[in-house]
């Protein structure tokens, strides 16, 4: 990267945010744009079988929340996913995703771990999202925070490596190679955002217990390794 | 010889947590993959679950990278 753009970069990766987050709107709302049928075709059925997935992880989470904690997993893997693959642009600027600059991935991990208490405290109160954080001891607290370094590490770590992987190929061998480079970028591009949503389903889990379920113990498919 | 033994530093940290993560993926993968096989109608829960020991384990090498990273910085 040039001298410029790595003195721009805080912006870019803002813009290039703001941008995934336009083309998501947009999406949605053309995926919505004509009223909703009860046996969906064309757009609805794509939006439909885009969210099947969060509303099962949702529903194994708590059954009649599905409309306060699916659109939260959605927008997180949505956004991650997009952002991830604007590394395969050939768009000069455009091609640096948001998650490779540490801010991004940071303030994306921020907002899932406080989403999860801000869920927590929806669903069973202020009380309880406050005894989420501070029980067993205050050093939950310190657990929280490190839920936000290990989520934003993970995500900044794969994308960055990866393109640091991708631009010492292209030094290296700028024929061919960075292609093969960039195809196999694909794969931590499409499972970090899963990856993503799964430990974030999992702090909910254990932050909203499911009705009749002892604390920690969410059932579903994704219980807590003991 | 001092100069070319900082510049290993980093290296050294970031190998030994690599090989260790290395062998406990190969332990999830294999042990999910053969759990697949013999009951392949609970796949899709063991892969999820897969993918997340997964990312467990490899947040370890990660940390050791930004561990490296740094140490590379001040070398």
């Amino acid at each position: 990267m040039s001298a410029t753009v790595v003195r721009y970069l805080p912006y870019i990766v803002v813009v290039n945010f703001l941008l995934v987050a336009t083309l998501l709107v947009v999406l949605g709302r053309l995926a919505t744009a004509r009223p909703l049928k009860e046996l969906p075709d064309g757009r609805q059925n794509a939006a439909e079988a885009v969210l099947d997935w969060f509303v099962a992880q949702a529903r194994s989470i708590h059954p009649e929340s599905v409309t306060l904690i699916a659109p939260f997993l959605a927008t997180l893997f949505l956004l991650i996913l997009f952002s991830n693959l604007l590394a395969i642009l050939p768009v000069p600027i455009l091609n640096i995703p948001p998650t490779s600059y540490y801010s991004g991935p940071l303030a994306l991990a921020v907002i899932a771990v406080v989403g999860v208490i801000v869920i927590c405290a929806k669903m069973r109160g202020g009380r309880a999202a406050v005894k989420h954080i501070f029980w067993p001891n205050p050093l939950q607290l310190v657990a929280e925070a490190s839920h936000t370094l290990s989520l934003s590490l993970r995500l900044y770590g794969n994308i960055a490596g990866e393109l640091l992987v991708a631009s010492l190929a292209t030094q290296a061998a700028p024929y061919g190679i960075p292609l093969i480079i960039y195809t196999l970028g694909l794969i931590p591009a499409s499972v970090q955002p899963i990856v993503f949503t799964l430990l974030t389903v999992n702090f909910l889990a254990t932050a909203v217990p499911a009705q009749g379920q002892p604390r920690g113990h969410p059932g579903g498919p994704i219980a807590r390794a003991p | 010889m001092k100069e070319i033994l900082l510049i290993f530093i980093p290296a050294l940290t970031l190998v030994p947590t690599a090989v260790a993560a290395a062998l406990a993926m190969r332990k999830i993968s294999s042990t999910a993959l053969d759990g697949m096989t013999r009951q392949p109608e609970i796949a899709a829960q063991l892969f999820t679950s897969m993918l997340v020991s997964l990312a467990l384990v490899e947040a370890l090498v990660i940390y050791s990278l930004v561990v490296a990273l740094m140490l590379a910085a001040k070398v």
